[in-house]
This record gives C-alpha cells, sequence and structure tokens, in this order.
C-alpha cells in the first residue's frame, strides 16, 4: 500500500484571522512525520484539512501525485486517510464494539456481518494493546464506563480498523501512560514497515525524538522547516518554531503601559503546596502581592484545573495557603469572599448570561450588599461606574449583553469582579477573541491592579503577552510546572522549549516556590 | 427602541382585553363593570396557583412543577378538615397547610438538586405520593366545613365591590414582582435559569437557589388552595387538578420562556386572565366542551408561535 500526500501552500482563513498562511506538509509510505509548533501556529488547521474536517482556502493537496479535495472527512477516508483526535469522537451510550465499527459496519451479501463475527474482529483490533490496559475493556463495555486512557486507545483502534493508507494522530498520547505510549510507538512501527504513513502530532519532545523520522515545523501559519530528526536537535526545532525575528514584547502590549516591576513586595498572598486535581499534579508555586504571574504552556496542560481548583470550583487534593491561612475552599462562593475572582476562558458559556442585562451580569456576584429589598439606585450607579472606567461600549446598563461586541463582553466578566475589588485574580486566557484594541485596554487595566497591589495569575495562550506582560512565568505541561522564568530566562525560546519539555537554553534557576510554601507556613 | 415595545407579557395583557369585548360582540350583556370583576375574580384562582409554576418554570434546567394541583388539593383538604366550621381556626389551617405545601415542595427540589431527578418525572412522582397521602389522610372521607370567614373575605365583595381573592392576588402580584426584581433570590433566581455554569462561577450556591424554588411553590400551592377553598366551599379529591394545564400555559402564554431565565408575573397574570376570557367566552356562546377545548390548544398555540417569531425576528 504506498502512498504519497503533499500539501503544498494551504491557506485558511477563519473570518478575519488567517490559521494557515503557507502550511506544507509530504509525507510517504514507511515514514512518521511529527507535525510540530507553538499555540496558535496552526498545526491542528493543517491536520484538519489533510483529513477533510476543513476545507483549504488556498493551496492544494497531492495524493499519489494526482490533486485531491476533500469535502468531507468521509471523503478523506475513501482515500484511506483516517485520524485519531485528542477530543474523543466516541459516543459514550455505545459499546466499544458499536463504536469501533460505526459507519464502516463490516458487511457480507450486502447485510452486517452477525455479531460473533464482529466481537471476534473487535478482540482483533484489542489484541494489539492487550496487556497495556485493564481487563475490564472488552468489546461489549460501554464506552462511558471506561477510563480517558482506554477511551484513547479505542479511538485509535476506530481508526486502524478502517485500514488507513495514512494515518494522523494529533495529540493521542496525551492520556496515555508510559507503557501504553510504548506499545502504540511499537506498533507504529510495525505499520510504518507495512507500508503506512504517518503523521505525529505531540507537544512531547521526547516522544518526537523517540517515533518520528522526520519533523515539519510549522510558526504563526507557515511551515517553518521541514528535516529529517537525524539532522535535528531539540535547540534546532525550538529554534524553529520561534523564529529568530522575536518581536520584542513591549511592542505588543503598548510600552507606556506596562512597567515591569523590578522587584516584587515581600508579601505572599498565594502559595499551593502539592495540589492535585483531574489533570494536575502536585502543582508548588506562590504568588505575591502586587504580582502578575503567567500561567503559560499548551493549551490544555492543566492551566485551566489549576485556576479552578484555586477558586474552589473543582475537588482538590492538597494545600492553598492565602494571606499565611490555609483555606480549602469547596465552593466558588467561598472564594469570593475571600477576595479571590476569577474570569474563565469561555466568556459565553461560563462568563455571562447573554440573555440578562449588562446591569444584572455586572452585580451578579454582589447583589447581597443592596439589601434585603435591592437598592436599584446604588446598584445602578457602582455598575455606571465600573462600565465608565472600562470605557464600555453600550446602549444603556439595561441592554442585553447579547448586544456587546466580544471586547466589551468580555470587559463585563471582568467588571463584574473588579466591583469586588479582588486581592487575588484568575484568569483564564481572557484576551481569546478579542479585538486589538480592546486587549491593550485589558493590558492597561491588569498593569493598574497590579500596581495597586493585587496579586494576579494570568493564563494566556498568547505568548507575546506572557513576554510582555508577566513578571514571572510558570510553564505547565501535562499538570506540572516545568519551569519558572522571569528576568532574562523569559525568553520566547525558553517559553517555547518549557511547552515542550525541552531543557531551556539557560537553565532558571531553582526553583524557588517549595521555599516560599515553607516560609508561608 | 421604542418605550412600549410589544413584549409577550403586554400582548397578552392587550389580547385579555380585546377577548373582553368580543365578549360584548358574541354576546350581548358580557361587557360591564360586574362581569370584568367577576373575570378578574375568577382569574385570581389560576393567577395565584400559577405564581409557584412561574418560578420553578424560569428557574430553568427543564424546570416544571406537576404537582401544583395535587398540592392545591391537599391543602384544601387540610384547610376543610381542620377548619371544620369554626372562624378561630382559620389562621392555624391555613399555617399547616402552607406548611405542609412548603415541605413537599421542598421534597421536589431535593429530588431535582440533590438526587438529579428530572423536574417533570420529580414532580410527576411528587403528585402521585401527594394525592397517596391525601387519601390515607381522609380514609376517603372529606369530612370537615369552611369556616363562614372564608366566603367573606375571599370570593364575596369585600372593598367597594372588590372581592378579597382579587385583592389578595394583587398582593401576590406586589409580592412577586418584588421577589423576582427586587431581592437577591429573584436575581440568583434569573441567573440560575440562563446559565448555570455562569452562575455557579459567579459565587451563586445553584442548588440552595433551586431547591427554595420548588419550596417557594410549593407554598404558593397551598396558598391557592386555601384561596379556591373559600370559593369552592367544598371540597373534593381532583380539586386543583384541572388548575395543572392552565398553570403551565398562562405561564407561557404570559411570556415567561418554557427554557428558563426570562419572564414575569405580571406576564402570568394576563395570562391568567386570558385564559379565563377564553373559557368564559366560550362558555357564553355555549359551545360543547370538546370546541371549547379545541379553540383553547389551537389559541395556545397561535400565541406560542407569534412569540417565537418575535424572538427570531429580533436575531
Amino acid at each position: 500500500m504506498n502512498v504519497s500526500l503533499s500539501a503544498r501552500n494551504i491557506v485558511k482563513h477563519f473570518g478575519g484571522v488567517t490559521a494557515l498562511s503557507d502550511g506544507n506538509l509530504d509525507v510517504s509510505s514507511g515514514t512518521v512525520v511529527a507535525l510540530l509548533g507553538a499555540n496558535g501556529s496552526g498545526k491542528s488547521t493543517l491536520a484538519k484539512i489533510i483529513t477533510g474536517v476543513l476545507e483549504p482556502d488556498g493551496g492544494g493537496i497531492e495524493l499519489d501525485g494526482r490533486p485531491v479535495r476533500f469535502t468531507s472527512p468521509q471523503a478523506a477516508m475513501q482515500q484511506g486517510i483516517a485520524a485519531v483526535y485528542q477530543e474523543l469522537s466516541l459516543i459514550p451510550d455505545m459499546t466499544v464494539t458499536e463504536n469501533i465499527w460505526l459507519g464502516h459496519e463490516p458487511l457480507r451479501w450486502g447485510v452486517r456481518v452477525n455479531r460473533r463475527v464482529l466481537l471476534q474482529r473487535t478482540e482483533a483490533l484489542l489484541d494489539l494493546f492487550r496487556g497495556a490496559f485493564q481487563p475490564t475493556l472488552e468489546p461489549d463495555a460501554p464506552v462511558a464506563s471506561l477510563p480517558p486512557d482506554e477511551k484513547q486507545i479505542v479511538e485509535i483502534l476506530k481508526a486502524i480498523s478502517r485500514e488507513p493508507r495514512l494515518m494522523i494522530l494529533d495529540e493521542a498520547t496525551a492520556s496515555l501512560d508510559s507503557r501504553q505510549v510504548q506499545r502504540l510507538f511499537e506498533l507504529m512501527t510495525t505499520w510504518k514497515q507495512q507500508g503506512m504513513a504517518l503523521v505525529f502530532v505531540s507537544h512531547r519532545m521526547d516522544e518526537i525524538f523517540r517515533v518520528a523520522d522526520q519533523a515539519v515545523v510549522l510558526r504563526n501559519g507557515a511551515t517553518a522547516g521541514a528535516l529529517p530528526m537525524a539532522d535535528a536537535s531539540e535547540r534546532k526545532l525550538v529554534s524553529l518554531m520561534v523564529g529568530v525575528e522575536a518581536r520584542s514584547p513591549a511592542t505588543v502590549v503598548g510600552a507606556e503601559t506596562v512597567q515591569r516591576r523590578a522587584e516584587t513586595s515581600a508579601r505572599i498572598r498565594l502559595a499551593t503546596r502539592d495540589l492535585a486535581a483531574d489533570r494536575l499534579h502536585e502543582v508548588n508555586f506562590t504568588v505575591h502581592d502586587g504580582e502578575l504571574v503567567g500561567l503559560g504552556g499548551l493549551r490544555g496542560q492543566g492551566q485551566e484545573e489549576l485556576l479552578l481548583a484555586l477558586f474552589g470550583a473543582i475537588p482538590f487534593h492538597g494545600k492553598i495557603i492565602l494571606d499565611d491561612e490555609p483555606v480549602h475552599f469547596a465552593h466558588p462562593r467561598d472564594a469570593m469572599e475571600r477576595g479571590v475572582a476569577y474570569v474563565p476562558g469561555e466568556r459565553a458559556a461560563q462568563g455571562l448570561l447573554l440573555i440578562r442585562s449588562i446591569l444584572e451580569n455586572l452585580q451578579l456576584p454582589s447583589w447581597a450588599r443592596y439589601g434585603a429589598i435591592l437598592d436599584m439606585r446604588e446598584a445602578r450607579s457602582d455598575a455606571q461606574r465600573i462600565s465608565d472606567d472600562l470605557s464600555l461600549v453600550m446602549a444603556s446598563l439595561d441592554a442585553p449583553v447579547e448586544s456587546l461586541s466580544g471586547g466589551n463582553a468580555q470587559k463585563v466578566v471582568l467588571g463584574k469582579w473588579l466591583l469586588r475589588e479582588p486581592t487575588l485574580l484568575l484568569l483564564n486566557d481572557p484576551t481569546k477573541g478579542v479585538d486589538v484594541g480592546t486587549k491593550a485596554e485589558f493590558y492597561q487595566k491588569l498593569t493598574e491592579l497590579r500596581n495597586d497591589g493585587a496579586a494576579i495569575l494570568f493564563y494566556s495562550s498568547d505568548d507575546d503577552e506572557l513576554l510582555g506582560l508577566c513578571d514571572r512565568v510558570l510553564v505547565m505541561q501535562d499538570g506540572h510546572i516545568r519551569a519558572e522564568l522571569q528576568g532574562d530566562d523569559l525568553t520566547r525560546a525558553n517559553l517555547v522549549a518549557a511547552s515542550m519539555g525541552a531543557p531551556q537554553e539557560n537553565q532558571a534557576q531553582p526553583n524557588h516556590a517549595q521555599s516560599d510554601v515553607q516560609e508561608a507556613a | 427602541m421604542s418605550k412600549l415595545r410589544l413584549s409577550p407579557p403586554l400582548i397578552a395583557l392587550l389580547l385579555a382585553v380585546a377577548l373582553f369585548f368580543l365578549g360584548g360582540l358574541l354576546a350581548p350583556g358580557f361587557v360591564n363593570l360586574a362581569q370584568a370583576i367577576n373575570i378578574i375574580r375568577l382569574s385570581a384562582f389560576l393567577g395565584i396557583i400559577s405564581a409557584g409554576q412561574t418560578l420553578v418554570i424560569i428557574s430553568g434546567g427543564e424546570g416544571i412543577d406537576l404537582s401544583i394541583g395535587a398540592i392545591v388539593t391537599l391543602s384544601a383538604i387540610l384547610v376543610f378538615r381542620i377548619v371544620d366550621g369554626q372562624n378561630s381556626m382559620v389562621l392555624p389551617a391555613l399555617a399547616v397547610a402552607l406548611l405542609a405545601g412548603t415541605a413537599f415542595g421542598a421534597l421536589n427540589g431535593l429530588g431535582v438538586t440533590a438526587l438529579g431527578v428530572p423536574p417533570l418525572v420529580m414532580t410527576l412522582g411528587m403528585a402521585g405520593v401527594v394525592q397517596g397521602s391525601i387519601l390515607v389522610l381522609t380514609q376517603g372521607q372529606l369530612v370537615g366545613k369552611t369556616a363562614p370567614i372564608m366566603p367573606k373575605l375571599i370570593s364575596h365583595p369585600l372593598i367597594l365591590g372588590v372581592p378579597g381573592v382579587v385583592v389578595i392576588w394583587g398582593l401576590v402580584g406586589l409580592g412577586m414582582w418584588l421577589l423576582l426584581e427586587r431581592t437577591v433570590y429573584g436575581k440568583r433566581l434569573f441567573a440560575v435559569g440562563v446559565n448555570r455554569t455562569t452562575s455557579r462561577l459567579s459565587g451563586v450556591r445553584v442548588p440552595r437557589t433551586v431547591l427554595l424554588t420548588y419550596a417557594l411553590s410549593g407554598l404558593l400551592s397551598a396558598l391557592g388552595g386555601f384561596m379556591l377553598l373559600g370559593f369552592t366551599q367544598s371540597v373534593f379529591l381532583n380539586l386543583g387538578e384541572r388548575y395543572l394545564f392552565p398553570s403551565v400555559a398562562a405561564v407561557v402564554v404570559g411570556g415567561t420562556v418554557l427554557a428558563g431565565g426570562k419572564g414575569s408575573y405580571w406576564g402570568t397574570m394576563s395570562g391568567a386572565l386570558v385564559l379565563t376570557l377564553i373559557g368564559s367566552l366560550l362558555t357564553a356562546v355555549q359551545l360543547p366542551e370538546a370546541a371549547r377545548q379545541i379553540i383553547l390548544g389551537a389559541t395556545l398555540l397561535v400565541l406560542l408561535s407569534a412569540y417565537g417569531r418575535q424572538r427570531s425576528l429580533r436575531q
């Protein structure tokens, strides 16, 4: 089964945003190509164009030397292209067998083969990973009952059941344990020898070196380089991902608005000791008064879980020490009453009441201040003050939030917490989908808050924000803090290297978090 | 944006007025003050019974209270039995009935929040439980008597020819407006109805708000049962049941969104007027029961599709 695929000069826009400007990728039988890139570099977009999930706006794909255009994932599948995604495509209420064969149930004489044959084929697929999962993973088990790693295995088997010629694995190892990863790599080697072509997207540098034959590096929507792994080093790959032209961080934010504070005051606002939750492992760090600490790393590495645990929104283990006092918030309300605020990542789904008024959105956490029979005049004047302060562009306080632009809606989410004058502000990628002008206002506001003494923990998927705005950045990977970067160590190259689990250029000094916690306790 | 936007509650109110004058055309003698007061009096019972339903539907999460009818009946029967003809027992009997209604409502709330039972199933089951409790309580014998003061205070003219129940309905309306628009609970109720994740992440204890809502619904249903008894002055086992469907209909006709998070009690009040008027009008023109049902159902469909259109036009 010889196959070769060549994607040339792929362009893809989403609205006004260019996700890919010049994506190139070649892969052929018997090779594993690793696809690398920082957040927003376009690797998922490129993978989705190759598998027919998205249609390109420009450029072309050649399969076996002939130009092709996939209008749907089904069209790509018919050409032998299958994909394994991290966001699982399984149906929870169906069994393992039903999920694997869904949409291509084996037929004999035009009718579905009987159950026994189907189960045998499923068993044969499961044998590929035999020994690397619990005995509860059976053909008849409902997918909902499986742990994440076994779901991922089923997802892989579902792709392989279509006997693809080209398979794309998009972060397929993220939820697997080391033994399962080892087995997957052995299988990938076997499939490769049988003539399959594989594209492997991973955020783990060591895995890329173990399994890939070639690397394709994307940067800002364009292929920055393609090289055989034999010629690659971690340093080389990172420098390809970062590029040489690294913009000066200050230009991103507006130099006059941000002055990085040279020293932070000694008082520790927040410290954690072995904080752990779902997808978060024993995290230790501190945030001082008047300090803006960034959370970096690729998406979905435990940053959101960390913020939610601090806000009391998800169960956690370990210790949280706020203002020298251990706290254990069981509900966001408890955290709120101690001066903690959280700006969620999905503002429509988690931050706003879309059909309700701006006034009600701003005051939602604070109504209890206005008496048993609410003093609406005061509530309104407080809301007006905050919206003036944030220069909110709106028809009136009574207009529904859904009538606002994305940037102004996000100001409402921030504004409802500013009304409470938080002492610890947690932000989950707050500038996502926000226009440039509003972003600048946002940065200015955060800087003001910091200068007024608030402690801020700021997760951003935009490295420019981390570099330009933060005093210190904690880089997360797989639920761990991999590096703590500040001062001269806070560089784009170090951010990218740490997020991929590679060593930094000049290793940051040993982590101070642990000793800070000791002092705080 | 003009000040008097044609919102669903306003449409319902205008429709009620229009129906009243339409009644005058169809049945001579329909349009006069006495008839108007009578219509409002009849609407008051439905209106009070629908107050709890309004809260539950605003709370979202497929919220609906199907135990309202059974709680109305239970309340009436409890009062009937405890009062037993004595004026002095009216207040204690009312207190017991309100307490019982609140307790069953709170159980609904517990089932919905702590056990995660869908509201439709939970409250339907609770309706069965309440009906069963009534049978256990009464052993099938509905003994008791209303007190003389009850019809005087409730259904007979009280002030300037206005019956007590209408005055009380006005007070309930004022209280509901305060509750929804001027208390922390009301603001949180709308928030919970729109988006529970946002509410929780803004510090609202969602289960507590929902539980309180179902308990309030039980309380208001029990109050409705008390009022209804003052009107009928006798009890029977399905006294409240015929108010169940109209209670949902009144809320929806009044523009409260079934998905939750948006609505008002003055809308429900208008809705109760519309439903009562349609009923009276169809009786006045002497249509058979079957035809009345068909016309009532069709009117609801027309109104609701009009509201739906309005929303889609806006977007």
